[in-house]
């Protein structure tokens, strides 16, 4: 023991790059590698795969199922959960179809104001989780309903109607690429730049690693993890002003099939379930695995009755997989 | 007797045990003492099962033993009490005692409560714990706790009976009747196995002591032959004086912070005194007598029903730990650092840095500059002399003593005037325990900082504190002054906190 003492910090200079390095390449190799694997796949024994329109298909859905696992993400970073993404998505969907179908308001009004309502649902769970100190999940499930049975108060079950000149940015392109995709790749460029670099993200970060922790460091705990939680309505909003624009209108039961996809493609991407670990490389990653397989379940023609279990067990693996790794890593230091 | 014969135990890159050989007669307390980490735990986890040895045998009453796991241990009358208390909260003391020995009406599998509680009763009466069995543990204090557990251990017929630790949330009342019950249990012929870190119970209560270092059998003596001295030397391989670490040049004229009659129902009972520059003020007294209570209120964890607080002489409304941070410059260094400390899964950079990332952002970006971040990292690594193979190293990874150093750190890092140092010594070896002394002295000394020590460790707190006050239920009964003056001595001071506590 008394022999160490001399040489420690000598080498610490040395392996600080090393050490982080060597821990990206675990798990973004797996993804990389999984992926390349599906797509290699796919272009293999699919003839229709690489045409140019399943290709602006595949990467517009991609940038969906980004954005929704997003939602997801900023919650479980701060070791909360977030049930209803799917629920604010259907509502901001119905918030969109007043505002320029019964209100008649241009686009450039009526996207800001679904955002907003967006991150004001988000703004009512934050409160309840952090002012009233009640589990995330008990609070998100009950919103989830709320807002469902206020989706189909409002709306009736019938679609709205969106404007011709909203729906450019969900079903058109610019240099080949979706246009979706590009908003996708900026929101999920700056959510990576905000957890790595900024202090609000480092905080949040460090509320989800340690709760304790972090409030006796001196971080306004309850803070990060309303912020959070409005951070997840906004992304679930912006999710669904893309897909209304995608579909051509606001429909009610968007957002129905949210809440499986953001777990999966969050989980998959290596999002931490217990706080404090979020990728945007592993986000993309996830989300492109996740539609290879369902893209791969159609093109081997698997009864789509089963698509659900596929899915179901896909996520099982991926946490699976993660404990694995962890269980094994604290054997080799023990 | 319970043999243990060249016991070896690796762990990957560790060899936790290397050929221990230990006898344990019936009839007598043994202490086994060592440092952290060296080898104790895991040889009672040996013993009991829990683990299972890579060479060596285990022979108890000439019979070899091989456990495989803690249930066969038990079953052969050897059980533990360890330092963490086991017991499940929401059942009451009568099931805890009785879990695994359920009583029932003949073979009905109907369990015969009037009995269990019956049995029960004659167990806690028997360690002297005076509450109706039917109380539920989650109200017990932890030395009840403590006692139900070993209770239990009793109901099971233990013959070899594991001790880990287990004064370390008695008070000494409570300990004392503990000693008393180890006796009678000795004199019945029961083998009892101690592990302490607290020298004065070590020779208060054993008959032997067996040393363990760095994974080995150091040596094994009669109590009686063995000074304090000879018992450190043979822990930590060196000398170790617990002397004080000097006078401090305490600035009179600057009071850092003034607590007058600060209140809180069952966590603060009329708290009055001030801290000034260059002083370090010890907190003493016993667990529970609410100290990290009024450190909790001081740091805005907590609100006080009454009071006032004054920092630098203006009178401080602090509602939470980024006031006290940010606005006072009063940090607080917890005595749970795994717990409420440090983000364990996170790098020793992230955990000192964790406090000023708002002082390190780049304007035009708004990132944090990880540049200025290695540097401070790579400072305080330095000045507090952390142990440590990187910045990026996880501070899970790192041993108690330089985890404890981290969690320093960051108090350091922003720059704060008044520290609030919660039990700055436990879990960390005796070696460390110098280092962490020294560097809370010299932070006084020369970097002119208030420092608020809470310790229930007497020695610690007199070698280090300048002035002491001490706390009994939740108040503060006495104050010792100069404690920092050369010319007293060890006995002197800790009979005088002695007779504040009476």
């Amino acid at each position: 023991m008394q022999d160490n003492l001399n040489d420690s910090v000598p080498a610490a200079a040395k392996s600080v790059s090393v050490d982080s390095r060597e821990w990206i390449s675990g798990r973004t190799l797996g993804l990389i590698i999984s992926t390349t694997v599906l797509f290699a796949g796919l272009s293999l024994f699919s003839e229709s795969f690489f045409s140019q329109y399943t290709m602006f298909v595949i990467s517009r859905q991609i940038a969906f199922y980004v954005l929704i696992a997003l939602a997801q993400a900023v919650c479980l970073v701060v070791g909360g959960m977030n049930l209803s993404v799917g629920a604010i998505g259907s509502i901001s969907t119905i918030i969109l179809g007043l505002c320029l179908d019964h209100w008649g308001l241009p686009g450039w009004l009526a996207v800001p104001l679904t955002l907003a309502a967006g991150g004001l649902a988000g703004l009512v769970n934050g409160l309840i989780i952090t002012r009233l100190k009640i589990d995330s999940f008990i609070v998100t499930l009950s919103m989830m309903f709320i807002f469902m049975g206020l989706r189909s108060g409002i709306s009736g079950g019938e679609p709205y109607a969106v404007k011709d000149s909203f729906t450019f940015i969900g079903q058109k392109t610019v240099l080949g690429v979706p246009y979706v995709f590009l908003i996708m790749l900026v929101v999920l460029a700056a959510t990576g730049y905000l957890y790595r670099h900024t202090v609000f993200g480092r905080r949040m970060l460090a509320t989800g690693g340690n709760e304790n922790a972090a409030r006796l460091s001196g971080i306004n705990t309850g803070n990060m993890i309303l912020s959070a939680n409005v951070l997840s309505g906004l992304f679930a909003a912006l999710a669904a002003v893309l897909w209304a624009s995608k579909l051509g209108s606001a429909a009610p039961e968007t957002g129905d099939d949210w809440l499986i996809i953001s777990f999966a493609v969050a989980i998959i991407g290596g999002t931490g379930l217990n706080g404090g670990v979020i990728s945007a490389f592993g986000i993309f990653m996830g989300g492109a695995i996740y539609l290879l397989i369902q893209h791969g379940l159609i093109e081997v023609k698997a009864n789509p009755y089963y698509a659900k279990s596929f899915l179901g067990a896909l996520i099982l693996l991926a946490i699976v997989v993660d404990r694995v790794r962890e269980i094994y890593g604290t054997r080799k230091r023990a | 007797m319970l043999e243990l014969k060249s016991i070896s135990k690796n762990f990957p890159g560790v060899k936790a045990l290397d050929s221990v050989s230990l006898q344990f007669e019936p009839g007598k307390i043994h202490a086994l003492v060592g440092e952290n980490g060296a080898g104790k735990s895991t040889l009672i986890k040996i013993i009991t099962g829990i683990y299972q040895p890579d060479g060596g045998e285990i022979h108890f009453n000439g019979e070899r033993l091989c456990f495989q796991s803690y249930r066969d241990s038990l079953a052969r009358g050897i059980d533990i009490v360890y330092q963490e208390i086991q017991v499940i909260p929401d059942s009451t003391i009568a099931e805890n005692i009785m879990l695994d020995k359920m009583v029932t009406y003949g073979g009905t599998g109907i369990v015969n409560w009037n009995k269990i509680n019956e049995i029960a009763a004659t167990y806690t009466a028997m360690v002297g714990l005076n509450l109706p069995v039917s109380t539920p543990v989650r109200g017990l204090s932890a030395a009840q706790k403590q006692l139900v557990q070993i209770a239990k251990a009793l109901a099971a017929h233990a013959r070899v009976l594991l001790l880990d630790e287990p004064t370390s949330s008695l008070t000494e009342h409570e300990a004392n009747n503990l000693f008393v019950m180890l006796r009678k249990l000795r004199d019945d012929g029961v083998t009892i196995l101690f592990v302490s870190h607290k020298f004065e119970e070590v020779f208060a209560i054993c008959d032997t002591i067996s040393v363990m270092r760095d994974g080995r059998h150091v040596g094994t003596r009669p109590a009686a032959e063995l000074t304090r001295s000879e018992l450190v030397r043979m822990m930590i391989g060196r000398d170790c004086k617990d002397e004080h670490l000097g006078r401090l040049d305490v600035n009179r004229d600057r009071e850092l912070l003034r607590v007058e009659h600060l209140t809180r129902t069952g966590k603060a009972r009329d708290i009055c005194f001030s801290l000034h520059e260059g002083e370090i003020l010890g907190l003493y007294g016993l667990v529970g007598a609410g100290r990290t209570e009024l450190a909790r209120l001081l740091i805005g964890e907590d609100t006080p029903d009454s009071g006032a607080v004054f920092i630098d002489g203006r009178q401080a409304h602090i509602r939470s730990v980024a006031d006290s941070l940010y606005h006072y410059k009063m940090g607080y260094v917890t005595e749970n650092r795994k717990e409420e400390g440090l983000l364990l899964k996170e790098p020793i950079r992230t955990n000192i840095t964790i406090t000023v990332w708002n002082r390190l952002i780049n304007r035009l970006t708004r990132a944090i500059s990880p540049a200025r971040e290695s540097g401070i990292t790579g400072s305080m690594i330095e000045s507090l002399q952390i142990k440590a193979t990187s910045h990026e190293q996880k501070t899970e990874d790192l041993s108690g003593g330089n985890q404890q150093k981290v969690s320093i750190a960051k108090w350091l890092a922003a720059d704060c005037d008044i520290l609030i140092i919660d039990e700055p010594t436990v879990g960390v070896d005796i070696g460390a325990k110098d280092q962490i002394h020294r560097l809370i002295w010299s932070l006084a000394k020369t970097s002119r900082k208030g420092i608020l020590l809470i310790s229930s460790d007497m020695p610690e707190i007199i070698k280090v504190s300048s002035r002491i006050l001490v706390f009994k239920d939740k108040g503060i009964v006495g104050e010792l002054t100069g404690v920092d003056d050369p010319a007293r001595t060890y006995e002197e001071l800790s009979t005088a906190i002695g007779r504040h506590l009476q």
